[in-house]
Formats: C-alpha cells, sequence, structure tokens
C-alpha cells in the first residue's frame, strides 16, 4: 500500500474515532478531552487546547475546556463582541513579529506559550470556540490538506461545543423552574398550615388539630406504600378537611355542654362546607376535595353526609377518618377528658369494619409500632401525641392487634351503631 | 471478556511498561498515569514493550506523542521493543519511527539504555 493511502486509511480513521467519541455518553470533559486527544493524535501535535466562547450579556468570554501538554495557557478570557477573532474564518499560522496581535490579545499569550496554529470553531457560522495546536511533533509544517481537514474536524467539534452550551443552558433554566418550583410549594404549604391554624384557632380545644391530623394521614400513607405525591396530596386533605367549620358558629362550636339536635345538625355540615369552598380550588390533587367530603362517612353506612358504604369509600377519606377519630379521642374536649393511647388504639378496634376500615387500623398500627422501636426516620404520629404510654405494653398490643385483624371478620353485636369519636 | 492494563516492572534502573491490547484512551491514560509517576519518582529511564499491543488508534498515538515530549522535557530516555509490524507501519507512516528509538526485544532496548548509548 502507498504512503498517501496508507495515511488517507488513517484519517478515515481518525475521523471514525472522532465521531465514536461525539456520540458517546461520556461526560462532557471527558469527551472533549478524548476529541482532542483524536485531534493531536491525527496531525501530530504534541500539545493542544479547546477554548469554550460563551455570550454573555454585554461581552463573551473563552473558557479552556481541554488541554494537553501547554502547562500555563491563558484561562478565562473576555471577548469584545466586535473582537476580529470573532470573525475568524478558518485556521490561522501564528507569525512571531506581531502583526496578528490586534485580531485579539491572547494571540500574542497564544504565541508565546509555543501556540502554532488557532481554528476558529463555528456553528452554523456562529463563533462558538477555538482550537489550538502546537507545531507537529516531527518538526515538519503543516500541509494544506491538514489544513483541510482541521477546518472539516474543527466543524464536528463545534457541534459538540453546541450541544455543551444547549445542555448547559437547558440544565440551568430547569434549575431555574425546579427552585421556583420548591419556593412555591413552600409558600403554597405555609399558606395552607395558617389557613388551617386559623380553623383550628376557632375552638381552644381543637388547635392544632389539623396539623396532628394531617401527620397522622401521612404515617399512615406511607405505610400503605403510597407516593410521595399522593401523600403530600393527603397532607393537605388533613391540613383543610375542617375548613367548613369556618362557617359554623362560633357559639356552636366552643359550646361547653352537650349539643341538642339542631345543634348537632349544624355541625355535621362541616365536610359539605369544606367542600364547598375547596372545590373552587383546583388542587393538582383529582380526590383531596372527595376525600376532605368524605371524612366522616363510615364503612357500615351510617357516616355522613352521603351515607357511602364499604364498596364506594376511598381509601384516602378512610385513612383521613381514621386520623380525624383518633386525634379527637386523644385530646380533651369540654365535655370529656382525652383517653390515653391503650384505650384510643382499643377504641378503634373495637369499631373495626363499622366506622374504620381494617387495612387503615393495621396501617396505622404497623406504623405506629415502627415509631416505637425507632424504624423510622420521620416519625408522624409519636411526637403528635401528648399522652403517656409504656412502650412495651403498646407494642405488644398492636403487634397482637396486626395478627389478629390479618383473620376473617365477622360482624356482631349492637355496637355497630356506635361512633368512636370524630 | 478482554480486558486490558499496563504491566509494570522495574529491571535494574529502567522501567519496563507494557501495555495490552487496544492503546486507546482508557490504556493510554493508564500508560500516561504509570509514565508520569515513573518520572516523578525520579527514574528517567522507560522502555515501552508492544509485544502484546494489538492495535492503536489516533488518541493513542496522542498519548505516546505526550509521553515522549515528557520524557524530552527531563531529559530522559525512552526505547521501544517487540513493536508489531502493523503499529510499526503506522509509526512509519506518520513519520514518528525516526523520532523513536525501536529494538527487537526488551533487553536490547535495556542494554542500549545502560551502555548509555541512546
Amino acid at each position: 500500500m502507498r504512503n498517501e493511502t496508507r495515511r488517507l486509511v488513517y484519517n478515515i480513521q481518525a475521523l471514525s474515532d472522532l465521531s465514536n467519541e461525539i456520540a458517546s455518553s461520556k461526560d462532557f470533559k471527558q469527551q472533549i478531552r478524548s476529541v482532542l486527544h483524536v485531534i493531536m493524535g491525527t496531525f501530530l501535535a504534541h500539545k493542544g487546547a479547546i477554548y469554550l466562547y460563551e455570550n454573555e450579556s454585554a461581552a463573551g468570554s473563552l473558557t479552556p475546556v481541554a488541554k494537553q501538554g501547554f502547562g500555563r495557557l491563558p484561562g478565562k478570557h473576555r471577548v469584545r463582541p466586535d473582537s476580529a477573532l470573532l470573525a475568524l474564518e478558518g485556521p490561522l499560522r501564528l507569525q512571531d513579529d506581531g502583526t496578528q496581535d490586534d485580531v485579539h490579545p491572547i494571540i500574542g499569550k497564544f504565541r508565546d506559550k509555543g501556540v502554532d496554529t488557532v481554528v476558529p470553531l463555528r456553528y452554523r457560522d456562529k463563533f462558538n470556540g477555538l482550537l489550538t495546536l502546537s507545531e507537529k511533533f516531527t518538526g515538519e509544517p503543516y500541509s494544506v490538506d491538514d489544513m483541510e481537514l482541521i477546518k472539516a474536524v474543527g466543524n464536528q467539534i463545534a457541534i459538540t461545543l453546541h450541544n455543551h452550551t444547549l445542555f448547559m443552558e437547558l440544565s440551568e433554566k430547569l434549575e431555574e423552574n425546579r427552585k421556583l418550583y420548591e419556593e412555591m410549594r413552600v409558600i403554597y404549604h405555609e399558606t395552607v398550615q395558617a389557613f388551617a391554624a386559623a380553623i383550628d384557632a376557632k375552638d381552644p380545644y381543637t388547635r392544632d388539630h389539623s396539623h396532628r391530623v394531617a401527620r397522622y394521614v401521612v404515617a399512615i400513607a406511607r405505610e400503605l406504600g403510597w407516593s410521595e405525591n399522593d401523600v403530600e396530596g393527603l397532607y393537605l386533605a388533613g391540613l383543610l378537611h375542617d375548613v367548613g367549620k369556618i362557617v359554623i358558629s362560633d357559639a356552636i362550636l366552643k359550646k361547653q355542654r352537650s349539643l341538642n339536635k339542631a345543634e348537632i345538625m349544624e355541625i355535621k355540615r362541616h365536610p359539605s362546607l369544606s367542600y364547598d369552598i375547596l372545590s373552587k380550588i383546583n388542587f393538582p390533587w383529582r380526590d383531596l376535595v372527595q376525600t376532605v367530603k368524605h371524612h366522616h362517612e363510615r364503612p357500615d353506612g351510617k357516616g355522613y353526609p352521603d351515607h357511602m358504604d364499604d364498596h364506594n369509600l376511598s381509601i384516602g377519606a378512610r385513612i383521613l377518618s381514621l386520623a380525624d377519630a383518633f386525634d379527637a379521642m386523644t385530646t380533651s374536649r369540654p365535655y370529656r377528658k382525652k383517653m390515653d393511647l391503650k384505650a384510643a388504639i382499643e377504641e378503634l378496634v373495637r369499631y373495626n369494619h363499622l366506622q374504620f376500615d381494617p387495612q387503615i387500623i393495621t396501617a396505622f398500627c404497623h406504623a405506629l409500632e415502627k415509631e416505637i422501636k425507632g424504624e423510622l426516620p420521620e416519625p408522624n404520629i409519636i411526637p403528635q401525641l401528648n399522652v403517656d404510654f409504656d412502650p412495651a405494653v403498646i407494642t405488644t398490643m398492636l403487634e397482637t392487634i396486626r395478627l389478629e385483624l390479618a383473620e376473617p371478620f365477622e360482624l356482631g353485636g349492637g355496637m355497630r351503631t356506635r361512633t368512636a369519636a370524630g | 471478556l478482554k480486558t486490558f492494563k499496563v504491566v509494570s516492572q522495574l529491571v535494574d534502573d529502567v522501567v519496563v511498561l507494557s501495555p495490552e491490547g487496544y492503546l486507546n484512551n482508557i490504556i493510554g491514560e493508564e500508560l500516561n498515569r504509570e509514565c508520569r509517576s515513573t518520572l516523578r519518582n525520579g527514574r528517567k529511564n522507560i522502555v515501552l514493550d508492544f509485544d502484546r499491543l494489538e492495535i492503536i488508534n489516533s488518541i493513542g498515538i496522542s498519548i505516546l506523542l505526550g509521553i515522549l515530549s515528557d520524557i524530552k522535557e527531563v531529559q530522559g530516555t525512552i526505547c521501544f521493543s517487540n513493536m508489531p509490524k502493523l503499529i510499526g507501519d503506522t509509526f512509519d507512516m506518520l513519520g514518528l519511527k525516526e523520532h523513536m528509538c525501536v529494538f527487537p526485544s526488551t533487553e536490547d532496548a535495556i542494554e542500549h539504555i545502560k551502555a548509555g548509548q541512546v
């Protein structure tokens, strides 16, 4: 094979190496370094560097993104928009006489560091970087053919730089959007929390009730394996479930004695009122408003306002119902003292299948058991409890309940119409 | 699955490095690291034994040029041995062979360095 033919084959192989590197899944730093090696290996330059041009507001800048052999090359350099450097169309062999220094001050610095040739990198006719090469290792000058090929290869590098710039711009935008979303989310949560606190403040006996209920539903939903997005939706339902009470008169909410029939009817309006208020808001969670409306429904059909039953009651509403009742049982009211933890759990079990869903009771017991054993990184139930309990006794009780609830259930007795709390 | 590596051994004061397989960016970078480490340790005499090298690409050539420049800068000596014909022809075609000391065997290369003939 003639030497020219062998050289042609080598160059074609090098172009293939270049394509492979550009198409590789390596990160940009590795990719551009390999690209530089391919060029240096093809043209036998023993030193080389690639600069990325970024066009900022008033002026652009050149930043080295890969270099081989050169010790200390010029670092980041500002480039004015009217610089002749940006208008370079093809490779420029650097002259020792300083006549090219008016192109850009960086040219003189390159020459001092042993750069032989600079190649402008252009994507769609727009300057986006610079390739610098030392003289050849063999001491021969670059041929006309070399220069043509370097120019063609420069176009390939320009595409790589363009893709990188595009990727960085998109990443920045994505990060900005993510931060904006996070900030809005925090403001949104704080607003809802403030709103919930305002509802609870209507009655000193229910202070922080919504907050506690929200934390309990989080514990149960996580135990049931809900996605964090769904958990967040249920958390908000927990915070807002009593929003309808804002319409109920203080005289009824704060009444120290037992309520008459009309007053009970008025109180029972609050889930529907919550629904009416919240349905005006376009929540990202489609079921949130329905969940709030049905937090006083029961599997046995004796709840309100829609008298739903075990067949059509959503899991979210069942979770919220248990959390709401549990908090009511473990906090004092003007007409009764709070229950201790053991009694409250027994009450949940007593109304299994009637007021509460066994799957939800089991999940609640399991979550509580894990919190007592310190198995959860973020406990949601125990920090809310204002009752004393013996961890060993409660743990044994919870384990037993979980085993019992796993067995088939038969409805029986007259307690089916009773209500635990809520 | 074929693995690639660089075997290093010290013979008297000469470090013999033997890259295996395909001298591309992976093996090339490893070879470069070994050479730099050798120079950092104050040893300036290296033999690159290409007996187990099968193929080299443009990235491998670039890395070799870097190694040759590094050795030249510290006024060290680098020799090549057991060069496969295909790779030798590539160096020849690129005009690099006249800038390299190539020996048929590693022993010859070591002897040459020890005799101070390079």
